[in-house]
């Protein structure tokens, strides 16, 4: 079975969950107890102002033809318009994504970089105090509610030594000129990126270290000791290369979590992206909103599976292999 | 696998030999206990309910930041003294008499004077003469009201307090033509006097409420104060004995008269309370740290009960089984674990409502499919064995062979699987309970969490309401961390880097 084959698969796969997921999204906010409408429509209103809501917010029809049109309108981008500002939800989200993006990719990248690097560093000292701190800080992230440390951050430098600003993406009003916003910008992605990667990297860290001395057990890394190469080169050039696609790997398995625990770290700080915008409509009980910031979450972890599976693919040949035997 | 025959050999005292062997396991097992003591005698650790408001000010803080902090050093604790007729003490009676009566299952504090004119009835006439020529005089010679004054002390040994206030019902029994007064005054151990409450009334009345607060307005304007001035720190500007005085005059009409007061509580809140301090409804946070323990460890063991039996059940179904039951439950795990999960726990606990039996449910519906994927390939391997061969040849149904056989060799797995997933079902409640999504009836570490973020604890500066419940998380996740690696790495040596 052919490579292409294989990504075909995960593709027409990605496909059924996204489906099932739209499905199931359009479902749970119809089929709750109470009424969808009773946030919009207050009974004092008409008759007639009562059809006319309805009708702006596609709520008439029979639920079969709700759902087509749900369908129909999706892959159109048209989410509906928000219960609470009665603007289209495709416009909400779009100006809250770049940030949740930026987030994201900040926290991602420096989580992966310091996490890794501090495993390879560690698995060279066995036994030190730092090689002990890693399995310590991989038990930690394991344990420890992201939540919290995040809370503990946001009092200590933004409340006890108020050194950075505690909510937001930039400040209000924003200052003048490109470099002074994107400063200011940075200035404020600091502790939720930061608090992420603090949290995160422990875990990485303990992987990347246990595959390394799994590596470093290997013949031909004795062998490229014996060659007599210095101590840094049998790491990158030998060691590193060997451990590389199991942690690609678990790179991109990381990923949907990440996408998920943005919801409470925006929420946090305030940070004015899709994951506070799915808590806020949440919690107002704006239907169309959460239903919008939900289905754009699901595909970005669907997005990031997908991507996950054809990288196996790539590094790990036997999987595709394994797909075509197996089943 | 398939070389090292049935798997459930180990018998409980030779895993237990060998646990007891493993350090880490231990202290996680120590921990684990610890939680369940705290959990099980949480009303004897400590004496206040996590719900019982106002047991200090809001956001006080511990009670041994008094030894710690040099501004805490005599901080007021929480003064609060319920008066009823027997801690009064009638530093003066003239005409009228302090008694108790017993009313609803209240002591009630009663006030009685004697009539004025009683045994001594005017005659028609006199009355006429008293009405026409001397009346503005006979006014002026009115006898003096009857007066009664009820004293308590109040011992104030801290340093002055932001707030304090003095609650009460009161009502009057009397005939239309008496008059009463009636006064509450503050004596300070300098002798200063500060006139708190005050009202003067003809006849008989209803019962009332009476509310004194420092931070009230009209009391500030009583004492001659701005609206920005605070009376509690003037009032109680020293240590020493104040003087709580309420007096009652009266001058009766043809019936007695009697002033009836309940529910006299007089209330300075403190600035320091208990173990870990109170939240910002005067709660105590050491009863929400202590009680929350029984929530977190319930919903954490059931939803990994739950989840883990659901997950063992359809791994061992379709494992065994195989053939479309397989291939269609397999796709429904695929679809569940590509949804994310705070996201869909989130939606689904705002619809559902906010109850702990919806969270369990909930997290144990989002987390059986790791189960049931390794379950599955075990029940595969196991299917193919000689004693399975052996059992459905003599004749076994498939459901007898699927838990005789099947199940009791999936269970150390299952087992250690099951205690590892105890600390993410605790951390996934306390996630939800922190976003607002708990139970609003019941106190959980989550929830102490969302209060400090909400109410204050940040501009306060209030760590002390931050961290424990924190750590009580954090400590409790890594215990069963410990143990369930600690099982994984006796029962099931081949699965060891896996959870």
């Amino acid at each position: 079975m052919g490579f292409s084959r294989y990504v075909l698969r995960r593709l027409g796969y990605a496909v059924i969950v996204l489906f099932v997921i739209m499905t199931f999204n359009f479902a749970i906010f119809r089929l709750m107890p109470g009424d969808a409408t009773k946030m919009i429509i207050d009974p004092m209103f008409t008759p007639e102002a009562i059809a006319e809501l309805k009708r702006q917010f596609g709520l008439d029809d029979p639920p079969i033809v709700q759902y087509l049109k749900y369908v129909g309108n999706l892959l159109k981008f048209d989410l509906g318009l928000s219960f609470s500002t009665r603007r289209p939800v495709v416009n909400e989200l779009k100006e809250r994504l770049p940030n949740t993006a930026v987030l994201f990719l900040t926290s991602f990248i420096f989580t992966t970089i310091i996490g890794i690097s501090v495993g390879v560093y560690t698995a060279s000292k066995r036994g030190t105090f730092g090689d002990n701190f890693v399995t310590g800080a991989g038990l930690f992230t394991y344990a420890v509610p992201t939540f919290w440390i995040q809370l503990l951050l946001l009092m200590l430098f933004g409340y006890y030594i108020p050194i950075l600003p505690i909510h937001g993406t930039m400040s209000a009003p924003p200052p003048d000129g490109f470099l002074l916003q994107a400063l200011d910008r940075i200035h404020h992605l600091i502790l939720p990126a930061g608090s992420n990667v603090i949290v995160a990297f422990g875990s990485w860290a303990l992987y990347t270290r246990n595959t390394m001395l799994e590596a470093l057990g290997q013949d031909y890394i004795l062998t490229a000791r014996a060659k007599g190469l210095p101590e840094t080169t049998v790491l990158r050039h030998h060691a590193l290369r060997s451990v590389l696609p199991p942690i690609i790997t678990l790179i991109f398995g990381a990923l949907p979590g990440m996408v998920s625990g943005a919801v409470i770290t925006e929420t946090i700080f305030s940070w004015h992206g899709v994951g506070k915008y799915l808590m806020d409509a949440v919690m107002q009980q704006d239907y169309p909103a959460a239903q919008g910031a939900f289905y754009l979450i699901a595909l970005a972890v669907v997005i990031c599976n997908l991507a996950a599976d054809i990288v196996y693919g790539i590094v790990d040949p036997r999987i595709r292999v394994g797909e075509g035997g197996a089943k | 696998m398939s070389k090292n025959g049935a798997q459930n050999g180990i018998s409980a005292p030779t895993f237990w030999e060998q646990y007891k062997r493993k350090p880490l396991g231990m202290v996680g097992l120590f921990i684990v206990l610890v939680y369940i003591f705290v959990a099980i005698f949480a009303p004897f650790l400590t004496p206040y309910n996590p719900k019982q408001i106002l047991l200090a000010d809001r956001i006080a803080a511990p009670v041994w930041f008094r030894s710690v902090v040099p501004q805490y050093n005599d901080a007021p604790s929480t003064v609060r003294t319920d008066l009823g007729p027997n801690e009064w003490t009638v530093s003066e009676a003239t005409g009228g008499k302090l008694s108790s009566q017993e009313q609803d299952g209240k002591t009630i504090t009663v006030i009685g004077f004697d009539p004025v004119f009683s045994g001594d009835v005017i005659a028609e006439g006199e009355a006429d003469a008293f009405e026409d020529s001397e009346f503005a005089d006979a006014y002026e010679k009115e006898p003096d009201m009857s007066v009664v004054e009820l004293s308590y002390v109040v011992p104030y040994t801290y340093s002055p307090p932001k707030t304090f206030g003095l609650t009460f019902n009161y009502w009057i029994d009397a005939s239309p033509d008496s008059k009463t007064e009636l006064q509450f005054v503050i004596e300070t151990p300098e002798g200063k006097e500060f006139n708190l409450w005050g009202k003067s009334y003809s006849g008989a009345l209803g019962s009332q409420p009476a509310r004194i607060d420092s931070r009230d307005l009209t009391l500030k304007q009583r004492l001659g104060l701005t609206i920005f001035d605070d009376p509690a720190p003037r009032i109680f500007s020293s240590k020493g004995d104040y003087r709580l005085v309420l007096t009652a005059k009266a001058t009766s009409g043809e019936e007695p008269t009697r002033v009836c007061i309940s529910d006299t509580v007089f209330y300075i809140p403190g600035m320091v309370h208990g173990v870990l301090g109170a939240d910002h409804m005067g709660a105590d946070l050491w009863a929400q740290l202590v009680y929350g323990t029984r929530i977190s460890l319930s919903i954490g063991l059931s939803a990994a009960a739950i989840s883990v039996a659901v997950g063992t059940a359809v791994g061992i179904i379709c494992g065994y089984l195989g053939g479309v039951v397989d291939e269609f439950m397999m796709r429904v795990v695929d679809v569940l674990m590509a949804i994310p999960t705070l996201p869909i726990l989130i939606i689904l606990g705002a619809i559902l409502g906010k109850s702990v039996w919806n969270i369990v449910l909930l997290i144990s519906a989002f987390a059986w499919m790791g189960t049931a994927r390794l379950v599955r390939s075990q029940t595969l391997s196991l299917r193919e064995r000689v004693f399975v061969e052996a059992a459905k040849a003599s004749g076994a149904s498939d459901a007898y062979v699927m838990i005789t056989h099947i199940l009791p060799n999936v269970l150390p797995l299952v087992f250690a699987g099951m205690v590892l997933r105890i600390p993410s079902a605790i951390l996934t409640e306390a996630s939800l309970s922190f976003l607002g999504l708990g139970d609003p009836r019941v106190a959980t570490w989550g929830r102490m969490l969302h209060n400090a973020r909400g109410f204050g604890a940040f501009t306060t500066l209030a760590w002390w309401w931050l961290v424990p419940p924190g750590l009580a998380i954090t400590f409790l996740s890594l215990a069963f961390v410990f143990i369930g690696n600690t099982v994984n790495e006796i029962l099931n040596p081949r699965y060891r880097e896996r959870s």
